[in-house]
């Protein structure tokens, strides 16, 4: 077509008014565009215009046929309007354009016989079949671009006059002006239905949004309640404007909320306020009221928006979480025993009055302090240590007892009982403090009195040593010396339970006391058996025995000879229920059973029976001596 | 016990029985006693004023620590054997003791005096 618009425009015959007999009078040219403008104005949509432009063209270039074609949306040239063309010939030259949207001063372009141009020859072949010999293409602009075009078409090979040129030129300008005008109009109009349903899509959210919402004017009255805080008050949208939500404010928030409101209508600025209001129901909820201020296009303040979250639950959640710590706190503070409770770090989050008073500080002194702090320098250094490994341990830790250091620098024994806990804070570790000076005191008081009593009993053993020295005087120094044996075992036996603090002692301990008796007699005696516990009354009483049976075998029994052995060996009877313990001689002199019974057979077979709630038994075997004891183990 | 015959040991016990006990043993050993006193006073006095090779002390005596005795004779090189029913003893100075319980034999104040003169051997400073 670029082709055929150089070669028409070059080989144009120039139209003369009137004489080709096509082109109409000067006067009708102005008449014609003057009824177009006209119509163009009256026009209320585009396909009106194109029908007043269709008129105009038929007219003003004495056509009976011709069209207007505009790029749809793809940029394809379509047929807008048309007249006197066939179905056929629409659809086969529908988007054939010289030029593209953006095609910079397009020229009209004038064919004067379509056999002479270069088109191709089905293009050609089509214009023919329709009964067209000569055409005109006019650019339709708007805003600089080209938006479509007309054509007028002849039947006859013509030329388009000078002033037929101009009109179309004139013409096709109207049109692209009024198009525009139309396109402009119909983009505000869209625009605005936009506007429209926006604003009503917003409505729509505000109306059914889950939190409540108003706005007032710059007077604060309400101008809009969304349908959950109408619903809260149970207020019809035709009451909003004489609803007064003051009056639902509980009395005692009054002044606070109202103060608020007052200041953010006045400064014209955003608001958080908290206040109880009285819903439809009764019943008072807390609102936490956010509004922000309005303003219009011109700056002006048109009032607050605001939104309304009831945090009821949120609050009484809070109090409860408050009440519950102020509880734990009470607890703590009224705890007979000191307490305190770290974080991971170790520092101080809790502590009750009487540890505070314990290691000297004021009420409240420590709180927020390292609790190394209370850790006596020498130790401090690797208190951290300690404290974590605490993390891994599995609570509860057992109580020990630590040595703490007094604000005033003193240290004082402490027993301390440490829990480490997880809670979704973090690590947390309690401890009970418990101050034991006290008891370290009454312990050491103890000792010494223990101590007092093993020196005054033992003082006692030997001035009943000394009565004897002086009864017996030198008359029967065996008997002073079995007496001062004795005497030697009971005060043994007595040293051995003040070790053991008067509580039990062991039997092997006690067999080996009762066995000084020289390392070569030593070797040929075995003692044997488990470990077992005595009270410290069947201690004194097995001691005794023992001192009898080791005296007796060295003076006449296995002992008393190079070849003698004694078998010394004990065991459970009955579950631990029973001791049975048993002396046994062999490899000594053949012995020969006493005549009479002396003090060390009595001794044995009847104090010691009686003393234990046992049994004994003492046999004088010629192969050698046994004695068996069995007693019961309480 | 030829080596105790006719040296002179002082002997402070507050318990008379004991006392007369511990002077007869000594007796029958051949040494010669000094004493017995049963005060702490009385027992400074011959420790200052007696030519000693020996004494046989109580701990307590009348309530009162034997020590002031103990420090005075040590510094004049008498040997010591403390008698006592406390398991041990630690003087206040901090010196180590030879120590006998009571009660005691005959045997074991000789072995007692044994070591505290350092006449036996064996090495060990308290004597059973």
């Amino acid at each position: 077509m670029l082709a055929a618009r150089t070669t028409q425009s070059a080989n144009a015959n120039p139209a003369r008014d009137g004489g080709t007999g096509f082109g109409a009078g000067r006067a009708e040219h102005l008449e014609t565009l003057y009824r177009l403008t006209d119509r163009l104005y009256r026009a209320s949509g585009q396909p009106a215009m194109l029908q007043a432009a269709l008129d105009a063209i038929g007219e003003g270039l004495c056509c009976d046929r011709c069209s207007i074609l505009l790029f749809d949306a793809a940029g394809v040239m379509r047929f807008a309007a048309w007249r006197g063309l066939s179905a056929h010939y629409r659809k086969t030259l529908e988007g054939h354009t010289p030029w593209r949207p953006d095609t910079v001063d397009p020229e009209p372009i004038f064919v004067a016989d379509i056999d002479q141009t270069e088109e191709s020859e089905e293009v050609k072949r089509t214009i023919r079949a329709e009964g067209i010999r000569s055409l005109a293409f006019l650019p339709l602009t708007a805003q600089g671009k080209v938006i479509g075009k007309f054509m007028a078409y002849h039947s006859e090979p013509s030329a388009f006059g000078e002033a037929q040129r101009a009109l179309a030129i004139t013409v096709a300008r109207q049109i692209g002006f009024s198009l525009e005008r139309a396109q402009a109009e119909q983009a505000r109009l869209a625009a605005l239905r936009d506007l429209v349903e926006s604003e009503q899509r917003f409505r729509l959210m505000a109306e059914h949004a889950p939190v409540m919402i108003w706005m007032c004017d710059a007077e604060g009255r309400c101008l809009h309640l969304n349908q959950m805080l109408r619903r809260f008050w149970q207020v019809e949208e035709e009451q909003i404007g004489g609803f007064d939500w003051r009056q639902l404010l509980h009395p005692d928030d009054v002044q606070n909320v109202m103060q608020h409101m007052g200041a953010a209508l006045e400064q014209q600025e955003s608001v958080l306020v908290t206040g109880r209001y009285r819903n439809a129901s009764g019943e008072y909820r807390v609102l936490e009221t956010l509004a922000n201020p309005r303003f219009a296009a011109d700056g002006s303040f048109m009032g607050l928006t605001g939104v309304n979250t009831d945090i009821t639950e949120r609050e009484r959640a809070e109090k409860a979480l408050r009440d519950s710590e102020e509880r734990f706190r009470l607890v703590v503070e009224a705890s007979p025993a000191g307490m305190v409770m770290t974080d991971g770090a170790g520092r101080i989050l809790m502590i009750n009055a009487l540890c505070e008073k314990l290691f000297g500080y004021d009420d409240g002194e420590l709180l927020n302090r390292e609790i190394e702090v209370l850790v006596p320098p020498a130790m401090r250094q690797h208190h951290p240590g300690l404290r974590e490994t605490l993390a891994d341990r599995p609570p509860p830790v057992a109580k020990r007892e630590v040595v703490g250091r007094r604000k005033d620098g003193r240290d004082i024994p402490l027993e301390i009982g440490v829990n480490p806990i997880l809670t979704s804070d973090g690590l947390r570790i309690i401890a009970t403090v418990a101050d034991i000076a006290e008891r370290k005191r009454a312990e050491a008081q103890r000792e010494l009195l223990l101590a007092e009593l093993n020196h005054r009993v033992k003082n006692t053993l030997a001035v009943v040593q000394g009565l004897a020295h002086q009864t017996f005087t030198h008359a029967d120094s065996s008997a002073r010396r079995a007496f001062e044996g004795r005497l030697q075992a009971l005060a043994t036996a007595h040293d051995l339970l003040t070790r053991s603090h008067w509580e039990s002692t062991s039997l092997s301990q006690l067999v080996s006391d009762a066995l000084q008796i020289g390392d070569t007699s030593r070797q040929r005696v075995s003692a044997d058996g488990p470990m077992v516990r005595l009270n410290p009354h069947a201690a004194l009483s097995i001691a005794l025995a023992l001192h009898e049976l080791v005296t007796n075998t060295l003076k006449h029994g296995a002992l008393s000879c190079d070849t003698g052995v004694v078998t010394l060996s004990w065991n459970y009877l009955d579950g631990g229920e029973m001791l049975r313990l048993e002396w046994r001689e062999s490899g000594g002199p053949m012995v020969i059973p006493p005549r009479h019974k002396g003090f060390g057979s009595l001794l044995l077979e009847r104090t010691l029976a009686r003393d234990l709630d046992g049994r004994v038994e003492l046999c004088f075997d010629p192969a050698g001596v046994v004695c068996v004891i069995e007693m019961p183990l309480r | 016990m030829a080596w105790l015959k006719g040296k002179r040991i002082l002997v402070v016990e507050d318990e008379a029985l004991i006392a007369v006990m511990v002077e007869d043993m000594l007796t029958s050993m051949g040494s010669e006693v000094v004493g017995p006193v049963g005060t702490i006073e009385a027992a400074l006095d011959l420790a200052r004023g007696e030519g000693l090779d020996a004494a046989v002390l109580d701990v307590n005596v009348r309530g009162e620590r034997i020590d002031p005795v103990a420090e005075l004779l040590m510094g004049r090189g008498v040997p010591v054997l403390f008698a006592t029913g406390y398991g041990e003893v630690r003087l206040q100075s901090g010196a180590a003791a030879t120590v006998i319980d009571k009660p005691y034999t005959q045997e074991k104040l000789a072995r007692g005096l044994m070591a505290a003169m350092g006449i036996a051997s064996n090495g060990g400073r308290r004597a059973g």
